[in-house]
């Protein structure tokens, strides 16, 4: 996805952050809030690409590829900061029966309110600028996408005010 | 459970709540707050943009009404972001402007416009307003004559918007870095929505 992140990233992605030096604290459970949302996402968009239709599948893959590079991107900066990266669950519980194009658009939206809830959580969880700034990023991200998908519902209004609560 | 994290934390009231000891100094509601050398609350700028980002839309609305539709979700989303700032300044939040209709009328009896701001917080001039890509002068803001063109002015203060509250949450305390936070994100999806 092409994502257009117009926070203060620079060059702030993760795997940009500088080492970690001890200038902040609650940097790991910060992380481990936005990783096990990851996970859950990366096995949610696997259902949602099951059922989204081959016209969206492109959007789909571009969707899943940007939350596995944010896993990855995570799991390393949790494993800098001194913590064990949470690992995936087998298997997770689905909000609504996904059978269609239409559910699985609408999982999708969820997917992406739970992936910005839990980087908005880990934003105000640590004070370290850095990570803070890779939460921002990850937010910011899902927010858009939350609203890419809306729009491709139709839902209106396709964005809110406040993307994570 | 797909959507994990779902440790909401409280916004509103938690917001409001922790701020409330942050400025306790001021007057009265109306009154000018008093000279004092203390730096302004950061949060003022914050709300100064997001104020002149209404009156963007309203403007482009007024302007343009076939855009209506299309952008006073949005305008929605900035009148809420607006009174969520008011609520974490506490006492410290300037009186609000006028009502929206100040956008068409250029000379508003407002003493409350964001030029009159008693305390002088640095981002409340319209001398500032380029950093959000909406023109403004003399309490009017200018719009784009064709409605692509307004758009487009509306993309690029939605981008500066949402750069400038993010960098604020950066440094910001908890409670105000997941509100700016969250009002950055919600502009970074505006973008996408007037794309």
């Amino acid at each position: 996805m092409t994502a257009p992140a117009p926070t203060p990233t620079g060059p702030g992605t993760p795997t940009a952050t500088p080492s970690p030096t001890p200038s902040g604290t609650g940097q790991v459970p910060a992380l481990q809030a936005g990783l096990a949302a990851e996970h859950a996402v990366i096995w949610g968009y696997g259902v949602v690409g099951a059922h989204a239709g081959d016209a969206l599948l492109p959007q789909v893959r571009d969707a899943d590829d940007a939350h596995r590079t944010l896993r990855d991107d995570t799991v390393a900066l949790v494993a800098r900061y001194g913590g064990t990266p949470v690992a995936t669950e087998p298997e997770y519980a689905l909000p609504f029966p996904v059978t269609d194009r239409g559910s699985a658009l609408r999982l999708a939206v969820h997917l992406e309110e739970g992936a910005a809830a839990a980087w908005r959580y880990a934003v105000a969880a640590t004070d370290d600028v850095a990570v803070r700034r890779a939460a921002l990023v990850a937010l910011s991200d899902a927010a858009v996408r939350a609203t890419r998908w809306r729009l491709a519902l139709h839902t209106s209004p396709a964005t809110v005010p406040f993307p994570g609560d | 459970m797909v959507a994990v994290a779902r440790r909401s934390v409280l916004i509103g009231g938690a917001v409001g709540a922790g701020l409330l000891a942050a400025g306790c100094t001021a007057g009265g509601p109306s009154s000018p707050a008093p000279t004092t050398p203390a730096p302004p609350d950061p949060l003022l700028a914050e709300l100064a943009d997001e104020r002149r980002l209404i009156a963007g839309y309203d403007a482009t609305i007024a302007r343009h009404p076939a855009l209506r539709a299309r952008l006073t979700a949005v305008r929605d989303d900035h009148a809420a972001h607006a009174a969520a700032l008011v609520t974490a300044l506490g006492p410290a939040a300037p009186p609000s402007p006028t009502t929206p209709a100040a956008t068409d009328s250029p000379d508003v009896s407002s003493g409350v416009s964001p030029t009159g701001s008693p305390t002088g917080s640095p981002a409340g001039s319209p001398a500032e307003s380029p950093s959000t890509g909406i023109e403004s002068s003399g309490g009017r803001t200018r719009v784009p004559v064709t409605p692509a063109a307004a758009v487009a002015a509306l993309r690029a203060a939605e981008r500066a918007a949402a750069s400038a509250r993010g960098t604020a949450a950066l440094t910001a305390t908890p409670d105000r870095a997941r509100l700016l936070a969250g009002i950055s994100a919600s502009e970074a999806s505006h973008v996408a929505v007037l794309a």
